[in-house]
């Protein structure tokens, strides 16, 4: 009698706990877990096509890209014609391009980063710097809304004080299912609108649900934007350090 | 006796004298006036560029200023910089650090030379830090825990961190200070915008507004648009010692305004402190050091004082490094003086014409003073004391009129507004403030008496020339 | 008697002050007429300096070119285009030009640089970059060959080294650089400027090749026969990448320049940037480059273009120095004001006394039965006369000056000499042939004489005779 007794209290003081754990996660554990299933793999060996779409004009280039963790990645253009061969290595802070037409390898100094990369809307400062959207930010959700089907988390980030992003806020909604950033809006310091970010056509790649197809719209130009799409992706597989070498730019298929 | 004589004289035809009076009075106001207003644009430009660009020398070595490469730093500084502050004519010196980069802020980007300084000395130096935009911060004085940045007004444009917003607020403060209803009407269509460049703005208002409109209000609707974020961010990005691309946010501690487009377009300064943990520099490890001097007059001196000193150094002094400020302020001193004697030559001509008429008119008087015995000498003298009174009583109001109108602009300035594009990119203010020496007001009077004189050489020969006996015959 | 011929006779009663009014009234006329000349005379030259060796007069470009100066805003150009251009009367030359950014890379150091693709043969009419090559430089080598020479006097010895890695583009300024007066320079020059010879090739349509600003050159430690490589975004956001072989040096007179430039052949300017056919401004040279020739170019090569094109003339394309020429021009014009008011207030001094001086003659005239408009008349003739004979005297030795200096400008020496060299400017001060102005200079005149009139006038209509005649 006594034994089930304490056994029905520790229950009953238990189960609020237990509760809990089947609770909502906070909007900072959820910008998190997106943040790994995007950024959280090893390694990533993968095939996009990136479209640049401008007023006038809209030019396509395919490429390979491998990456190992934050730091190191390796891009080789493999389309259109002209630009095929060129590849581009990140090793940390630094950003290297090799031209197999003017056979030559140049390393990329701050002027360069700042425009798009290879013409489109990202810039090589995004590409190097990547502040963290989990530390840099001070996370709450503000809401729940439903995206290409998909019920999402509403998540407002704002800066930081002392973070190194130029962005003043961000709204994020996330995929309440598989935690997918799905779409973004970014803002200046003043409140307004400048970039808004779409992932769609969401599909299994390597045993993973990523969208693959992600466009990057910036908000004060008209009729512009980038989209990438990732035809295929594999995740984990063993890259050396020493393939994100200088010599391997000029060696790589 | 001859001095009152001759006073009295002039006075005697009281509307002739004043006329002459009165045209010698205009010229020389006009001309003295003209001459101001360029000397004080002048004096204004140098001022600005002495006290808040590049104050009086610079040093660096020999090959800085080619490329600005960063590895050139000042050898040995600390013997340099002592070595410096014991020279004499040496007021104060800044170290300062030069680096090439990127300023970026979430829309736009630019390139930029970053200037790492010590707030202190540099205050010291230069006067930069007086023309700061109220409202926009201060120079490095608020304490902080970011990286701060002061930049110039053209630059916060380029980058918008200053931008031109018409929205609710704009409105109501337009409606405020009584702009006309049609007006506002057309500008409430704007609502809520927030244009993309000063050049965007400016275009879509000459597009919205008629050319009066634009002309009466202009102004104002671009002064209630404009917005400004205090602490805004912005992003630098350079090389570091290594050759490797680093960077950090940094956030705007105050926006200058210097009237000189160039300078602000690309100026970024930073605390070398600030910069020290990003470039890997060490603490004393510089690029150029700028030195300010007790008084402008010592410059040539002082230069070469240095280079004597510092042989392996460069050694610039401002008129080395700008030297169209050296050529304004010496050649403009020779334009002065011909323009002056220009117009006195032409004051002349009615002088001397006058002074004709005198003697002509007085033939009888004076052939009677010849005939009693008054030497030619004092005749000679009378008549030229009488055309020298002329001149220099219209001189003198003259003078005195001008300098009462200087001192009167010289603090209220006077506004070339509808040139002000043109004046601001060369780096010239739109608001002129008369100035003139007190040298130059000496130089004019020695001119107006000796104008006087030469006006009266030939109508006194004439009345040396006249018969006594001739004369007293004449009607 | 005609009015006329007693105005005339009547000036000539006093003979001195007719004189003496019509020498202040030549004075200011001269003055003014020879300082707008020589105002005028520096605008040209100094702006055309500028314009021509840049912009040129008018330019055609993209619509959107002029806000944003990007690869993406260029425009295709065409034979037929030419052709069109080149019939128009006022032009006489049409210059392509391609003008982009990139990255100069010699491997380890990178730099951002100005490319301009250019038509070599075309830009004679322009910026005449060709002249600008560096056909000379006291290198090392060069000095000591100098310091061996035995014909060459020592003091130029001495200078020599202190000009060492000086590139000059023409040898009067290595005489000067090297203190060779005149007289001597015909002797020592020739040996001089072998020593310190630097061949330039040439760049030509067709054939790969750079020349590079002399201070980009050292920076980047490449000279003639290295390659430089240039890196960049292309048309669409392709990417812009070559490499060429440096074919000669050049020296432009602005330091700020010089660090950055680099000249390719057009086609393979726009082979880089992948814009084939593109430009981004077509400069014209013109004949006849006043104001109205120029708008009615603009006018008719307007009407000729494809709608994205626009042209543009000189001043939209150079705001800064047009506002300064404004500036320059109000601030001479303020200055002659004052001398006229000057000259205005001798010539009512003059009325004044001709009028008191007269009293008892006019009314004389008036009692013996003259009538009062008539005499006013005459006096206002005798006072146009007078303007007139000073108006005319300088008018005709203003003009012959004016004539002489245009062929002979004031060619300046010493200090202010390097000044303008410099700016790539010659050292002179021009004059400049003035026709509408001298109409403005005779209505000011004739307005002040008219004006001054007034009182003498006034005096003779109110004029009652018997206190003349008592006069």
């Amino acid at each position: 009698m006594k034994t089930r007794k304490s056994a029905l209290s520790i229950f009953l003081i238990l189960s609020p706990a237990l509760l809990l754990l089947g609770q909502e996660l906070s909007p900072k554990e959820i910008i998190r877990k997106a943040d790994e299933k995007f950024n959280g793999e090893k390694t990533s060996t993968s095939i996009m096509a990136m479209t640049i779409v401008r007023p006038t004009w809209k030019r396509t280039i395919e490429f390979k890209n491998w990456t190992s963790g934050r730091e190191y990645a390796l891009t080789l253009i493999t389309a259109p014609a002209k630009d095929k061969g060129q590849s581009f290595l990140k090793r940390q802070n630094e950003m290297w391009n090799w031209n197999p037409t003017i056979s030559r390898l140049i390393k990329l100094p701050p002027s360069m980063m700042s425009q798009g990369w290879m013409g489109s809307d990202y810039t090589n400062d995004d590409i190097l710097k990547e502040s963290s959207v989990v530390n840099d930010y001070d996370h709450q959700i503000v809401g729940e809304e439903e995206y290409n089907g998909r019920m999402c988390y509403k998540i407002k980030m704002l800066a930081k004080e002392d973070a190194a992003v130029i962005w003043g806020h961000q709204l994020r909604w996330i995929d309440k299912k598989d935690f997918l950033f799905l779409k973004s809006e970014l803002y200046d310091e003043d409140g307004y609108l400048v970039r808004t970010e779409l992932g769609s056509e969401i599909k299994t790649m390597d045993g993973r649900l990523i969208p693959t197809r992600i466009e990057l719209i910036p908000a004060e130009e008209e009729g512009q934007m980038t989209i990438i799409e990732m035809k295929e992706m594999k995740f984990n597989e063993t890259i050396k350090e020493s393939f994100f070498s200088q010599q391997n730019m000029k060696r790589v298929r | 006796m001859i001095w009152k004589t001759a006073w009295k004289n002039v006075w005697r035809n009281k509307v002739r004298s004043m006329v002459v009076i009165a045209s010698v009075t205009i010229g020389i106001f006009g001309g003295i006036f003209a001459v101001a207003v360029m000397n004080g644009a002048i004096a204004q430009r140098v001022d600005a560029a002495l006290n808040e660009e590049i104050s009086h020398i610079h040093i660096n070595d020999p090959a800085f200023r080619d490329n600005y490469d960063m590895q050139l730093i000042i050898a040995d500084p600390e013997q340099v910089i002592s070595t410096i502050l014991e020279t004499p004519g040496v007021a104060a010196l800044t170290p300062r650090t030069m680096i090439a980069g990127m300023a970026n802020t979430a829309t736009k980007s630019t390139g930029v030379q970053i200037i790492g300084i010590a707030p202190e000395k540099e205050k010291e130096v230069l006067k930069l830090y007086d023309t700061t935009i109220p409202g926009t911060g201060d120079f490095f004085e608020t304490e902080s825990r970011y990286k701060l940045a002061y930049i110039g007004h053209e630059l916060a444009k380029e980058l918008n961190i200053i931008r031109y917003r018409i929205d609710q607020d704009v409105l109501d403060s337009l409606a405020v200070k009584n702009l006309p209803v049609e007006l506002l009407d057309k500008l409430s269509a704007f609502s809520g915008t927030r244009f993309k460049s000063e050049k965007a703005f400016k275009k879509e208002m000459k597009g919205a507004l008629s050319l009066k409109e634009q002309n009466a209000y202009g102004a104002l609707i671009k002064e209630e648009a404009w917005s400004f974020r205090a602490r805004s961010k912005m992003t630098l990005t350079f090389l570091d010692k290594e050759q490797i691309q680093t960077g950090a946010v940094f956030r705007i501690t105050g926006v200058f305004d210097i009237k000189n487009s160039m300078y602000e377009m690309s100026q970024v300064l930073v605390k070398n402190e600030d910069m020290m943990g990003l470039t890997g520099m060490a603490p004393n490890e510089y690029h150029q050091l700028v030195v300010r001097l007790n008084d402008t007059e010592l410059t040539e001196k002082t230069t070469t004082s240095l280079r004597e000193k510092l042989p392996g150094l460069e050694i610039m002094n401002w008129k080395e490094i700008q030297p169209d400020l050296a050529m304004m302020t010496d050649m403009v001193q020779n334009f002065y003086a011909i323009f002056m004697v220009v117009i006195l030559a032409a004051l002349a001509f009615g002088i001397v014409n006058t002074m004709l008429m005198v003697v002509l008119e007085r033939t009888k008087e004076l052939g009677m003073l010849t005939a009693i015995g008054m030497n030619k000498k004092r005749v000679f003298r009378m008549i030229m004391l009488e055309s020298v009174f002329l001149s220099m009583v219209g001189g003198v109001v003259g003078m005195i009129i001008s300098k009462i109108l200087i001192g009167l602009t010289s603090s209220t300035g006077i506004n070339f507004a509808s040139y002000a594009e043109g004046f601001e990119a060369l780096g010239f203010a739109a608001h002129i403030y008369p100035e003139i020496s007190t040298s130059f007001f000496i130089t004019v009077t020695v001119l107006i008496i000796l104008t006087g004189i030469l006006s009266s050489i030939y109508p006194a020969l004439k009345a040396l020339k006249l018969d006594p006996a001739e004369a007293l015959r004449t009607e | 008697m005609n009015n006329l011929k007693l105005a005339w006779r009547n000036l000539w009663r006093n003979r001195r002050r007719t004189l003496i009014t019509s020498a202040s009234i030549f004075f200011a006329v001269f003055f003014a007429l020879v300082m707008r000349s020589i105002q005028l005379g520096s605008y040209d030259h100094m702006y055309k300096n500028a314009i021509e060796s840049y912009t040129g007069y008018i330019q055609i470009q993209h619509r959107d070119f002029w806000d944003e100066k990007t690869v993406d805003n260029t425009f295709t150009y065409d034979k037929y285009l030419e052709k069109q251009i080149l019939a128009d009367e006022n032009v006489t030359a049409a210059i392509p030009r391609f003008e982009s950014f990139a990255l100069a890379s010699n491997g380890p150091q990178t730099k951002g640089v100005l490319v301009m693709g250019i038509a070599p043969e075309k830009e004679i009419h322009l910026s005449k970059i060709r002249d600008k090559t560096v056909k000379f430089r006291l290198t090392s080598e060069s000095i000591a060959k100098i310091e061996e020479d035995p014909s060459i006097p020592e003091k130029v010895k001495e200078l020599a080294p202190l000009f060492e890695n000086n590139a000059y583009t023409t040898a009067s300024r290595l005489q000067l650089d090297l203190d060779i007066p005149d007289k001597e320079a015909h002797v020592l020059m020739p040996a001089i400027e072998a020593h310190a010879r630097s061949e330039n090739g040439s760049i030509a349509m067709g054939e790969p090749g750079a020349w590079v600003g002399d201070k980009l050159a050292q920076y980047l430690q490449l000279g003639i026969g290295d390659t430089i490589v240039l890196i960049g975004q292309g048309y669409h956001a392709t990417t812009a990448a070559g490499k060429y072989e440096i074919k000669g040096i050049v020296k432009i007179p602005l330091p700020d320049i010089d660090n950055k430039i680099v000249y390719l052949p057009l086609d393979i300017c726009q082979e880089l940037y992948n814009a084939q056919g593109n430009l981004t401004s077509l400069a014209l040279a013109v004949k006849d480059n006043k104001d109205k020739a120029i708008a009615g170019t603009v006018e008719r090569i307007s009407t000729k273009i494809p709608g994205d094109q626009k042209v543009m003339e000189w001043r939209e394309m150079n705001e800064v120095m047009v506002s300064q020429m404004d500036a320059d021009d109000k601030g001479g014009q303020i200055m002659l004001g004052i001398l006229y008011l000057v000259i205005a207030f001798g010539i009512f001094g003059t009325v004044l006394m001709l009028t008191s001086e007269r009293k008892r003659e006019f009314g004389v005239l008036v009692a013996i039965g003259m009538q009062k408009k008539k005499l006013a008349s005459i006096m206002t003739l005798e006072m146009l006369l007078i303007g007139l004979l000073g108006l005319l005297v300088g008018v005709v030795v203003a003009s012959a000056l004016i004539l002489y200096g245009v062929d002979h400008p004031i060619i300046f020496k010493g200090e202010t000499a390097k000044m303008f060299a410099e700016y790539g400017m010659e050292p002179k001060m021009a004059f400049m042939t003035i026709g509408s102005y001298y109409i403005s200079q005779i209505v000011i005149v004739v307005a002040m004489v008219l004006l001054a009139i007034g009182y003498p006038l006034r005096k003779i209509t109110g004029m009652k005779v018997v206190n003349a005649l008592r006069a």
